[in-house]
Formats: C-alpha cells, sequence, structure tokens
C-alpha cells in the first residue's frame, strides 16, 4: 500500500471517529488536492507532488498533520 | 471583516451613501441657514434703514409744525422780540413740558448776532448767554435765512434738529429757533416697532469732547468718551455691549448698509448689520447697529435637518438591510448550494441535485451547473468501462 492510500484511510477514520459529513469533507480536499479519493485504491501508485498536495489538504480541512 | 466578498463591497457602499446623505444634508441645511440669517440680515438694515428716515421725516414735520404755532404765538414772539427771558421762560416752560413728553427734547432761542448766542434753553435753563458751537446748521441758517433742518451733534446731544429764523409781529427777522431730539430715542421707537435691538454710534472725528461731556451732564447721563477709542455709543436698546463691537471705519459703511455676521450667545443666533448715520452737513457721523435674533428660524432649521438626517438614516438602513436580505436570498445563498454540491460531488456523492430556484441570472448558471453535474456524474459512472476500453 502506497502513501496515498494510508491518507484516504487516515481521512475515512478521521471522518468516522469525529462523526463529520464524509461526503463534504471528502469534496473539499479532494477540490483542495485536486484528486478524488474514491479514486485512490490500495494499488495506486505514490507520486511525490499527489502526496504532498493530499497532506496539505488534510492538515487545512481536518486540521491534522500526515 | 473580509474585504474580497461582494457582500462586504455593497455594504461599504451604503454605507458611503450613508455618510454622503448625512453629509450633503447637514452641507446642505448649513448653506440654507447661511443663506437665510443673510436675506434676514438683508433685510433688517434695510428694513432699519428706511424706519430710520421715516422717524426722522416724521419728527422733522412734526418739530416744524410745532413751530409754526411757536412763531405765531404772540406771547411768545413779543416776550423774544422785547428780550425779556424771564417772560419768554414763563410762558414756554409749560409747553415745553409737554413738547418733551412727546420727544422734542431740544427748544432753544438764539439771537440773532452773527455768532448766535443762546438766549434761552428750555432744556437747561440756567445756562444762556454763551455762544454756541460751531455748527453747520447754524452756519447755514445764518447764512440763508431759511429752515435748516437734519442731524447734527450739539451741547444738548445728538439729535434730529430744525433751525429757522423767528420774526416779530412786522416780519423783522428777531432771532433764530431750534427744536430737536435726541436720535437715541430713536432707537428704543424703532424697538417697539420691530422687536429688533439698535445701537446708535458716533464717531469722534465728528464730536468735540467737551460738547459730549456737556451734553452727558444736561441729560445726567455717565460720561462714556473712553470707552471706546473710536466712537461714542451714544444709545441701545439692550443692556450687552456686544452688538456693538466694530473693527472697520465707520465713514466706510456703504450707504446702504452692510451685514456684519452673525453671532451666537448661548442657546440664541443673532445676526449683525449696521448702516451709517448722515449729519446735516453730509458728514457720516455715526453709524447704527441692528441685531435681529433670528433663534427661531435656527431652532427650526435645526429640527428640519435632525428629521432629514434621521429620515436618511432610516432609509438608508432600510435599504442596507434590503440590499443585502436580497442579496443573500437571490444570490449568496444560492452560490453557497451550488458550492456544496459541487463539493459532495468532488467527495462522492452523485445524488444531491442543484435545485433551480428561479430563471433569473443566478438561476440560469444553477441550471447549467446541473447539466455540468449530471455529464459529470454519468462519466464518472463510465470510467471504468472507458478505462477497461482503453
Amino acid at each position: 500500500m502506497g502513501q496515498l492510500y494510508d491518507l484516504k484511510v487516515l481521512i475515512e477514520n478521521k471522518i468516522k471517529a469525529d462523526g463529520l459529513d464524509a461526503m463534504e469533507v471528502k469534496g473539499k480536499i479532494g477540490l483542495r488536492s485536486g484528486r478524488m479519493l474514491a479514486f485512490i485504491k490500495a494499488d495506486t501508485p505514490d507520486d511525490p507532488a499527489a502526496v504532498a498536495k493530499l497532506k496539505q489538504a488534510v492538515k487545512d480541512v481536518l486540521n491534522i498533520s500526515a | 471583516m473580509k474585504w474580497n466578498l461582494i457582500r462586504t463591497k455593497v455594504l461599504a457602499a451604503l454605507l458611503a451613501c450613508l455618510v454622503v446623505g448625512v453629509g450633503g444634508t447637514l452641507a446642505l441645511m448649513h448653506y440654507s441657514f447661511a443663506r437665510n440669517s443673510q436675506a434676514l440680515a438683508v433685510e433688517s438694515v434695510s428694513g432699519a434703514q428706511k424706519l430710520f428716515t421715516i422717524l426722522e421725516s416724521r419728527e422733522i414735520s412734526k418739530m416744524t409744525a410745532v413751530s409754526e404755532m411757536l412763531i405765531v404765538n404772540p406771547q411768545i414772539r413779543d416776550a423774544f422780540a422785547a428780550r425779556d427771558r424771564d417772560l419768554l421762560m414763563k410762558t414756554t416752560v409749560p409747553l415745553y413740558a409737554k413738547l418733551k413728553s412727546e420727544g422734542i427734547t431740544n427748544w432753544a432761542f438764539y439771537t440773532p448776532e452773527s455768532d448766535a448766542t443762546f438766549f434761552l434753553r428750555l432744556h437747561s435753563l440756567a445756562r444762556f448767554g454763551d455762544i454756541t458751537m460751531k455748527r453747520f446748521m447754524i452756519d447755514e441758517v445764518l447764512r440763508t435765512h431759511a429752515m435748516v433742518t437734519g442731524n447734527e451733534l450739539a451741547k444738548g446731544g445728538f439729535g434730529v434738529r430744525i433751525f429757522r429764523p423767528f420774526y416779530d409781529a412786522q416780519g423783522k427777522e428777531i432771532g433764530y429757533l431750534e427744536l430737536g431730539e435726541e436720535l437715541g430715542q430713536f432707537i428704543h421707537a424703532m424697538k417697539s416697532q420691530t422687536g429688533e435691538d439698535y445701537g446708535l454710534l458716533l464717531s469722534k472725528k465728528f464730536m468735540d469732547r467737551q460738547a459730549w461731556a456737556d451734553s452727558n451732564a444736561v441729560w445726567k447721563r455717565r460720561d462714556n468718551w473712553d470707552d471706546n477709542p473710536d466712537f461714542v455709543v451714544a444709545d441701545k436698546t439692550t443692556a450687552t455691549d456686544s452688538i456693538m463691537r466694530f473693527q472697520g471705519e465707520l465713514a466706510a459703511v456703504p450707504a446702504e448698509g452692510t451685514v456684519l455676521e452673525h453671532v451666537r450667545d448661548g442657546n440664541s443666533v443673532f445676526v449683525r448689520g449696521i448702516f451709517p448715520i448722515h449729519d446735516a452737513a453730509g458728514n457720516t457721523v455715526g453709524a447704527m447697529f441692528v441685531v435681529r435674533d433670528i433663534s427661531a428660524v435656527y431652532v427650526a432649521m435645526r429640527h428640519t435637518q435632525n428629521i432629514l438626517v434621521l429620515l436618511i438614516i432610516v432609509s438608508l438602513t432600510v435599504g442596507i438591510i434590503l440590499v443585502l436580505t436580497l442579496l443573500n436570498r437571490l444570490v449568496f445563498r444560492r452560490l453557497r448550494h451550488i458550492i456544496t454540491v459541487a463539493t459532495r460531488v468532488v467527495g462522492g456523492d452523485y445524488e444531491t441535485e442543484i435545485r433551480v430556484g428561479s430563471d433569473d441570472e443566478v438561476g440560469q448558471f444553477e441550471q447549467l451547473f446541473e447539466q455540468f453535474r449530471r455529464v459529470f456524474v454519468d462519466l464518472l459512472a463510465h470510467l471504468p468501462e472507458m478505462q477497461e476500453k482503453g
């Protein structure tokens, strides 16, 4: 599993733990990172630029450091 | 406050309108008050000048009529012709008391010599036999042997006077008769008619220090010669000297008078004006101040101003609330809905649709965005199939 997928799992866990609106949170992160989380699979290859953008989006929306 | 928001910009523009509206109203009302007070002051100066001229003419006519009666009175005529001062005094003193109550404060007989010696002063019985001061009116009556009228300062004060030859039963000139009224009493008559306050100033250039002192002694008034450097206050209708403030040259006051300024004194607002007073020789020997209380006009203006300002504030506040409410309902709320739906689509919610509220500009955008959303969702649905084919 790659970093992108790990980040996706982290996000889903956070949403579940905090009882957040999954569609809205995923949408915001997707728009900020430029990537739809639905398309990130376990075998999705990592791209350093994409990973950095996703981390920044997670920090902006969920206020957590990935 | 975020300045990049349309809401903030609209609010700032509306607040600017409010400030401009209130400021404009205040400026307009101030301008209007200045114009009105100027007009009232001009009216006061012009009215006072006309009233003064009317009173002056009326009193000259009155004194002329009285002098006609005196001239044909045989007892007075014969006593004066006989130079019998006691008899003349006995005959005229009771009459003087009546004339004085009607405003004629000065009454004198002069002998016909070229130096015009006082034979009898009804207003100052103890003083006689003295030679009168150099006076234009006396010079004129001596030169023309006809009646001369006008304003002049004499030992009896500054007044409107008539000066005329006096004849015996045979028509021979036996002396001169002078009747006069103090100008100071005019201003009290003017105040009773107009309600405005007046002050009479006399320029020291045309006055004799001793004559002024004598005049004050005759009328038992304080000698105010040293109160002001260039003029004396002959009389005023108010206890305060504040209306007399004047820095210019009395001789420079234009013939039609001029408005000075409007002044505030506590809760009262006054406008001041001044017009020149000429003597019989045509010299500008003094000036009369006119003070009009325009507090009622000022209060009315302030009341109107307050109502207008309140009206503008209320109407613009209502306008601001209305505009922002409309913007919120017609634009901002619908834009937020589009943003929410777009965000949810990216988050994986393919079911929520964009509600098209109306067919206005934002409605057209909602419709377009909903169509785009459907295409996008359809594209996402067929993406795996397309990848397999690809």
